[in-house]
């Protein structure tokens, strides 16, 4: 199964028997579906699904303005710059809801990660992690069949407001299917999937297929690895994974994320003055002179590379 | 008997005000407050027509609306003080004060951020099949934002019963109108969403109410928005010496105190015309009634706040 198609069948199924939800973004039920993350969505009859204006600031308000009066929300957004638009309300009237009113009602944002890098300029900026810092936003990243289905359960219709993130990159990606998951952070802010001594991998925003492959790679060699994905690309509870290092002394952090404001940073801050690393490989994006121009965003992992320079 | 009540209602939103200018001016406030002098008339009779089930979106100058609603000078100052026993606990002041209570879901003190928070409260009411209307309140700044244009197609096209109130004051802080863009019809505004326009003006209390009731019950058996543009002209302006302006230099008034509007003028008013709503209210009561409910109006919230 695709992780497209994965995630739209996590959607249609919780946005199924929900009354009085209101879906809406544009051609979310028309056309491509938002090229298939929306496509057939069934709801209650007192629900509503609104193929709506291309109004995108205005849009958020309407998601807050819905919460106010307790009813519940997911907004749905072709291409994650266009919340550009609605930032006014990320901040501001997001503020304020949280600070004045007591609504047990839920307004998500799902926006598409355009992260393939040939939309050109305009995506120079598909950094989730930028948004979510704004205002302290809860974020969530969509990497798997795990991480979806822990996130879109709970998450996607939930009291209070936040935004869940999908990669076009992965749409037509085989989902991955971890052997296993070992630990879930309370907050969805970190997901473990294996355990090892010899090396701690932790992935952010949607790097979690390269550190899987590398894991896997790293198993060949018969290299014990503790994998980690950290799903919020702001606040994340660390203790695990500092745990982890604590025993491996060795980390590999993989972030394909385009902002100067990196998740890791936090981690590496953490990690600082309390634990003596033997080995720090940090795989990112290079930003070339061509950054703003349409080519591929892919980021490149030398596995071979990572694995001798472990062994050394 | 009516007259006078509403009456009543308006002096005591000019008073209260007046009040809260006295502190002002005392410089009692760490935070900035955008007094309406002159938007008295409209906020008594929105108060007046409003149902118990609406909800209703302010802007930053938000103090007429929430006096008229609350009936509370004494909350509302506590609020301005931020005190912990105030309307919103002390966590809001003034530019984004709400009552929910009262109907006040909403207050933004961004320009024309609320429009948009409306369509979806509006929204709400239709899902929940809600008797309430939706009112939303913006001045004429508020309007050239994108999210007016934007709020107006959504409530057009969403079928959304509500009232989107635009208060024109001819200014935008500093600038006038006529200083800052082209002309702008409403009318013909509206009319290009094939939404209904319609302009009141005058500060006749009586007209406002029958013309808002009017208006709301239009809006709800439509099924659709309704936009509603007042004439309104916000009082406390003054003439600053200045070198270069020998006649002095005339300063709009936009907020912070009014320095010539003093707290002990009876009757409570600030300019001898009908743009002043308690002046305009000599179409409805006698002046000698003006006098008096101004004088017993004072007392009462000398009392209330002591």
């Amino acid at each position: 199964m695709k992780y497209l198609e994965f995630i739209n069948q996590k959607i249609r199924d919780t946005v199924l028997l929900p009354e009085k939800l209101v879906l809406f973004g544009q051609n979310i039920g028309a056309g491509s579906c938002l090229g298939g993350l929306t496509r057939n969505l069934k709801i209650q009859e007192n629900s509503m699904l609104i193929n709506s204006t291309n109004t995108e600031n205005s849009l958020c308000g309407l998601g807050f303005g819905l919460m106010m009066n307790n009813v519940s929300s997911i907004f749905f957004m072709k291409q994650l710059d266009f919340l550009l638009l609605g930032i006014d309300h990320l901040v501001n009237t997001y503020n304020i809801i949280r600070n004045n009113h007591q609504t047990n009602s839920s307004f998500t944002i799902m926006p598409i990660i355009m992260d393939n890098g040939f939309q050109g300029p305009q995506s120079s900026h598909n950094n989730f992690g930028d948004f979510c810092s704004i205002a302290r936003i809860q974020g969530y990243t969509i990497t798997n069949k795990f991480d979806a289905e822990k996130i879109i359960d709970s998450k996607l219709i939930d009291s209070g407001f936040r935004i869940i993130g999908v990669s076009q990159r992965l749409f037509q990606t085989e989902l991955i299917e971890p052997e296993k998951l070992i630990y879930t952070s309370d907050d969805l802010s970190v997901f473990q999937y294996s355990d090892g001594g010899d090396v701690t991998i932790v992935c952010f925003n949607f790097s979690f297929p390269y550190g899987y492959e590398l894991a896997e790679k790293l198993s060949d060699q018969n290299i014990k690895h503790s994998l980690f994905n950290v799903n919020s690309p702001t606040i994340a509870d660390w203790r695990k994974i500092i745990d982890s290092i604590r025993k491996t002394k060795k980390i590999i952090i993989i972030d394909d994320s385009k902002s100067t404001n990196l998740n890791y940073h936090m981690l590496l801050s953490e990690l600082s003055g309390e634990i003596q690393l033997e080995k720090k490989i940090i795989i990112t994006k290079k930003l070339s002179n061509n950054w703003l121009n349409p080519i591929d965003d892919q980021l490149s992992v030398n596995y071979d590379s990572i694995i001798e320079n472990l062994m050394k | 008997m009516i007259n006078n009540e509403i009456a009543y209602d308006i002096i005591k939103v000019r008073i209260s005000q007046m009040m809260v200018n006295q502190f002002y001016k005392e410089k009692k406030f760490q935070i900035p407050i955008h007094l309406a002098f002159g938007h008295e008339t409209i906020a008594v009779a929105l108060d007046r027509v409003m149902e118990e089930t609406d909800k209703l979106l302010l802007s930053h100058r938000n103090i007429a609306f929430n006096l008229a609603r609350s009936k509370n000078i004494k909350q509302i100052l506590n609020e301005y003080f931020l005190k912990e026993d105030s309307l919103c606990n002390g966590k809001l002041g003034s530019m984004n004060l709400m009552n929910l209570t009262k109907g006040i879901i909403y207050t933004s003190s961004i320009l024309g951020n609320n429009f948009s928070v409306a369509i979806g409260v509006a929204l709400s009411q239709k899902i929940k099949t809600e008797k309430g209307i939706t009112i939303v309140l913006g001045g004429d700044g508020s309007m050239e934002e994108g999210s007016f244009h934007e709020s107006l197609l959504m409530a057009k096209s969403l079928k959304l019963p509500c009232l989107i109130i635009i208060e024109n004051n001819e200014w935008s802080m500093a600038t006038k109108i006529n200083e800052r863009r082209c002309d702008v019809d409403l009318e013909k505004f509206s009319s290009a969403y094939g939404i209904k326009y319609v302009k009141l003006f005058g500060n006749n209390p009586i007209q406002y109410i029958e013309n808002l009731t009017t208006l709301r019950e239009y809006a709800i058996k439509n099924n659709e928005p309704v936009c509603i543009e007042f004439d309104v002209t916000t009082l406390g302006d003054w003439i600053m010496k200045h070198d270069d302006y020998p006649n002095g230099k005339f300063i709009n008034y936009h907020a912070g105190p009014a320095p010539e509007v003093d707290l002990e003028t009876c009757p409570a008013v600030i300019k001898t015309s009908i743009q002043d709503p308690v002046y305009a209210l000599k179409e409805i009561i006698d002046e000698s009634e003006i006098i008096k409910l101004s004088e017993t109006i004072r007392s009462e919230i000398k009392r209330e706040i002591s």
